[in-house]
């Protein structure tokens, strides 16, 4: 038993250096604030600014679930050539970058969009309003979002026991016996972490809400964390809301079990005959399925093909973009590596639990939470607490803060990525565990041993899945750079947001488009990478 | 061969050491001036050879920010010269102590309004105003009164003041025209405001260009680059019978520098002729010291001294958080 | 008659195909037993739908059923466990038998409990499945059986999780019952006691052929 307790104290030891780590950061942002007592407008109203990010993250949440539950209906019901495909492209909402995708709605959806466009000349008619306030960030969460639970719920569906379905089948139940009887048990299972989840998402939503907020009637934590630190200079007052932005998330995660999502990977289709729905319900699914491809598509066709201009594609054989392109490919390896590095203790540790039995059931409790309670550290310090946090500590020990950025990057974006490649990586270790325990107990392995011969082969694809996530994660993020950044350490969005300057749009197009491609091209071929190693390993 | 060989490696490994030798000039600027587009690899061109230094120019996210990481940097920065700080946060920047007199004599100056500070060195200036498309707005209001009472149809994208400083010039314009009245017109502007951006390149290229508004906060040379650069003669700036704010740009030197001689020399070169005479095309702002006639050809006309307005710099660092409140309060 | 002829099945091409040819007569029960992995669950997937045979056809009273879908075709399964929704009540589960809307409601209910009650399970009918034993589980799997009265019935291993005596008064229910509606009845099983006391013609799978034991 005291072999196992090994994981476990790694994983205390790891969540109590991430606390030290906010610690530190909140105490250096108190301590500068005696320094720099701000310029005042960064004031206002605490309760205000807590009230509009719950109802946004709420009723955005609210709308992402309500949209992905018929699409993953829809789609487990119509079989077509293209289904994977489809529901691969599903799970890269997720990583997409929010600002790009942000401009990708306006795009599609604005004043001058697509789809007044079309509605002009089809009807001569116009949504009424603009794109911006609150229904467009719930929007552009909605095509991020509601994708990711689609695909969740998807999953759930096709790992149905083919006997139950066997079962309805043959019972011939219809279309919404079928769904209340056989689909919606494991649907409403799978909610509450996913909502938990992109409620997370929602309310510390940055680059989305700034684009499509509309003004500072929209906002949320932080953003308003965002202008503390750099436009107010407040920095207590940034640490101030980065605390309160943690205790009331904590309020969400902890109820819904902390870590959420079994790997929402590719599901293997069962080997029996596909079963269609009858009748009306058919038409309805093969529109739903249409509507959604446009409805989570658009945005980001819409910023492809924005950066296809003539003007644009010159800065693609730029000196400045390969050596930014070179710089965000390193940043985001070695972020993909810290985050999976903490995301593995983490888990383990977890998992662990299982197997130790600590004294009494209350202090098993808070164990769980203890060791879950960092994957979510970033809440407390977004990028730009953070980045303030290590320049100030940078000045004090006397290091010029240029050196330390890419180190602050590296973290910056692993703790961000970290959330949910803990919660890719949780589930299918504690299952194991829990299964497995007596049987590794008898055969007497543990350790290392345990690690590379049962644990690492089963976590193959879900290690592939949550490197790939990272990865995204770390290229599309627009964060820390700003204050360490200069014209020579640039990564790709920064790269982007500069060119925006000084007229030059449609290059920023095309790094957008750039980005974008980069995305899908490590989302497909970082889990398949991973694989490979692993097989040739074997 | 052998010859050859060694004398180029002695060449090698001699340029950077002789690099080493020469002085680094560090200029923190904000971004669009650091750019490659942008006023700065002219101007580091053009001085380079005079001073056989090197010139570095680090660019922040703006104006702002690039005070802020002074101010955060301390004693300790390596930053001679923060450029581009304007006539909005100059008392702000003076007040941070950071700064030392630029000591400089300055040539005379084509400002439209009297401006001496013993501490910042004015190098160009411009006026706000709204740029609009021609093709798709015929008829453009002509004063704040006219755009509020306008058809509400007619949107306008702005920036933030807390964050640009076109959206804080935006804030004191609409004061220094409209004194305590000012909160009633933001209402009044409310229903046009489509969105409130964080920078102005959002505001310009993404939303105005993109079609999302018909109105846009930007400088009266901002049609002088499409027309120019682009050949494009559908931009234009709508005269306000209020008046026109104006910004004018500064660079000060850091009591911190170590070769504060070099920093001089830098900004006596910034305001000569023959620096100035890069700065339309590439800043896109009218130069403080350039013989009349100079300008490019369809480069915008610079606005009458009476139409233009400017507060006083200490009433701005000492109102200014309050006046962006009451623009705040106006619009949630 | 229920007769599969010729019927030829693979699931991947690499592997040995089986040939299944049988005829069950109404009111038959047949055995079908094997070792594991032999074929004994595909045969049923057959007859059920869920799989389509390469060759051969399957008839009842010669009209193909080849052309019908699983949920057109005239079939009852039973499987081992999870016959039933476990969170839904015993009568809920038994007028899923019922095709949907062809009776007025009160006459649902009466047939639902004229089933449950068939099955001596008439006082559970608002039980949720969740909480009955094994047996009354089975039990009522059956009374839903009995409500779809479809001609053919097919039995996976129905009795293997019971223990002696419930499956002794289960397996007293379905010879009743099969008697009774005539049933054509295919019953899977690996245990040899189990086919001889309900009185089965037994067949082996063997070699991807039904051969009598």
């Amino acid at each position: 038993m005291p072999r196992y307790w090994g994981r476990v104290v790694a994983g205390v030891v790891l969540a109590a250096l991430v606390a030290a780590l906010i610690g530190a950061m909140l105490a250096s942002l108190f301590v500068a604030s005696a320094r720099f007592p701000g310029t005042g407008t960064a004031g206002g109203d605490i309760f205000y600014l807590a009230r509009i990010t719950i109802v946004q993250a709420t009723l955005s949440t609210l709308v992402s679930i309500g949209v992905g539950i018929p699409v993953a209906w829809a789609l487990n019901r119509v079989a077509f050539p293209g289904r994977s495909a489809y529901v691969a492209i599903l799970s890269m909402s997720l990583v997409l970058p929010a600002l790009v995708v942000g401009f990708g709605v306006i795009a599609v959806w604005g004043r001058a969009g697509w789809v007044n466009q079309a509605l002009a000349t089809l009807a001569g008619a116009r949504l009424p309003g603009t794109i911006f306030g609150l229904h467009g960030i719930i929007l552009a969460h909605l095509v991020l979002n509601g994708a990711l639970a689609a695909r969740v719920f998807y999953n759930r569906l096709a790992t149905l026991p083919p006997a139950t379905l066997k079962l309805g089948r043959s019972l011939a139940l219809g279309p919404i016996d079928r769904f209340l009887v056989l689909d919606w048990p494991p649907i409403r299972a799978a909610i509450p972490s996913l909502a938990a989840l992109i409620f997370l998402f929602c309310f510390t939503s940055f680059a989305i809400v700034l684009t499509l907020g509309g003004g500072p009637a929209n906002a949320t934590f932080e953003v308003a964390i965002y202008e503390a630190v750099r436009i107010d200079f407040d920095p207590g007052f940034a640490a101030l809301l980065a605390l309160i932005q943690l205790a009331i998330c904590l309020l969400v995660i902890l109820p819904a079990a902390a870590w959420p999502l079994g790997a929402a990977l590719v599901a293997e289709p069962a080997p029996i005959r596909h079963w269609p729905d009858r009748g009306g319900a058919r038409p309805l699914q093969v529109g739903i399925i249409v509507i959604a491809a446009a409805l989570f598509g658009l945005p980001t066709l819409a910023a492809l093909v924005g950066g296809l201009q003539p003007g644009g594609i010159s800065i693609l054989g730029s000196s400045a973009f390969r050596a930014a392109f070179a710089t965000s490919m390193a940043i985001a390896t070695f972020s993909t590596l810290l985050a999976l590095a903490l995301a593995m203790v983490l888990a383990l540790a977890r998992a662990n639990l299982a197997l130790v039995a600590p004294t009494g059931p209350w202090s098993a409790f808070w164990l769980r939470q203890v060791i879950g309670a960092p994957a979510f550290a970033y809440l407390a310090t977004p990028a730009v607490v953070l980045a303030l946090g290590f320049f100030l500590l940078a000045r004090l020990t006397g290091i010029p803060p240029r050196h330390l950025a890419p180190f602050v990057l590296v973290l910056a974006n692993a703790l961000l990525a970290l959330p949910l490649s803990a919660a890719i990586l949780g589930p299918p270790l504690e299952r194991l565990t829990a299964r497995t325990a007596r049987l590794q107990r008898a055969l007497a392995i543990s350790g290392w041993r345990r690690f590379t011969e049962i644990e690492l082969p089963l976590l193959r694809t879900d290690i592939g899945y949550a490197a790939a996530v990272a990865f995204c994660f770390s290229l599309g993020d627009l964060g820390v750079i700003a204050l360490f950044g200069t014209g020579d350490f640039a990564t790709l969005p920064w790269l982007m947001y500069r060119a925006m300057g000084a007229y030059r749009g449609s290059e920023a197009a095309t790094v957008a488009a750039a980005l974008i491609v980069l995305t899908i091209l490590a989302f497909v071929a970082i889990p398949k990478l991973v694989s490979g190693v692993r097989h040739a390993g074997a | 061969m052998r010859f050859v060989v060694a004398s180029l490696l002695a060449l090698a490994l001699a340029g950077p050491a002789a690099a080493q030798d020469r002085q680094v000039l560090t200029i923190y600027t904000y971004d669009a001036f650091a750019a490659d587009y942008g006023p700065a690899p002219l101007l580091k061109q053009g001085f380079e050879p005079r001073c056989g230094c090197t010139v570095d120019f680090v660019a922040a996210e703006s104006s702002i920010g690039a005070l802020r990481r002074v101010q955060l940097e301390g004693a300790g920065t390596e930053a001679d010269i923060v450029l581009g700080l304007d006539s909005s946060n100059v008392a702000e920047a003076r007040a941070t102590g950071l700064f030392a007199p630029h000591g400089i004599t300055l040539p005379p100056l084509g400002l439209p309004v009297t401006w001496a500070d013993a501490d910042f060195v004015p190098f160009d200036f411009g006026w706000f105003a709204f740029v609009y498309n021609r093709e798709t707005l015929p008829d453009p209001p002509t004063s704040f009164a006219a755009l509020a009472a306008a058809d509400p149809s007619l949107k306008i994208v702005i920036e933030d003041p807390r964050a640009s400083t076109p959206g804080l010039g935006l804030v004191l314009w609409v004061k220094a025209a409209y004194g305590d009245a000012a909160g009633d017109l933001w209402r009044a502007l409310r229903p046009h405001i489509v969105t409130v951006t964080r920078s102005w390149s959002e505001a310009y290229y993404s939303l105005f260009l993109a079609g999302e508004a018909d109105m846009v906060l930007s400088y009266t040379t901002s049609p002088s680059y499409h027309r120019i650069a682009e050949a494009d003669e559908r931009f234009a700036a709508a005269r306000f019978s209020d008046g026109h704010y104006l910004q004018i740009e500064l660079a000060g030197i850091l009591r911190s520098s170590p070769h504060p001689e070099l920093a001089r020399r830098f900004l006596r070169w910034l305001v000569s002729t023959q620096a100035q005479a890069t700065i339309p095309t590439t800043n896109w702002m009218f130069p403080v010291n350039l013989p009349a006639g100079a300008l490019p050809e369809g480069f915008a006309e610079p606005l009458p001294p009476a139409e233009t307005l400017l507060l006083d710099p200490e009433e701005v660092a000492a109102n200014a958080p309050a006046w962006i409140d009451e623009f705040l309060d106006a619009l949630r | 008659m229920l007769a599969l002829d010729g019927v030829t099945f693979r699931y991947a091409a690499a592997e040995a195909p089986w040939r299944f040819d049988l005829e069950v007569a109404p009111g038959e029960i047949v055995g079908i037993a094997g070792v594991s992995g032999a074929g004994k669950s595909t045969l049923l997937d057959l007859i059920a739908g869920f799989l389509i045979p390469l060759a051969g056809d399957i008839t009842l009273d010669g009209r193909s059923l080849l052309t019908e879908p699983p949920e057109a075709r005239p079939v009852s399964i039973l499987f081992q466990t999870d016959n039933l929704f476990d969170h839904l009540s015993a009568a809920r589960n038994v007028a899923l038998g019922l095709a949907p809307n062809k009776l007025p409601r009160a006459q649902r209910q009466a047939r639902v409990q004229e089933a449950l009650d068939a099955v001596e399970l008439g006082n559970f009918s608002n039980r949720v499945v969740a909480r009955l034993s094994g047996g009354q589980k089975q039990r009522v799997a059956l009374a839903r059986t009995l409500l779809r009265d479809k001609p053919i019935l097919l039995l996976d291993e129905p009795f293997t999780a019971l223990d002696p005596e419930t499956a002794a008064e289960v397996r007293e229910h379905l010879s009743a019952l099969i008697a009774a509606h005539r049933w054509h009845t295919v019953l899977v099983s690996h245990d040899a006691e189990d086919l001889a006391a309900v009185g089965a013609r037994i067949l082996v799978v063997d070699g991807g052929r039904l051969t009598p034991a």
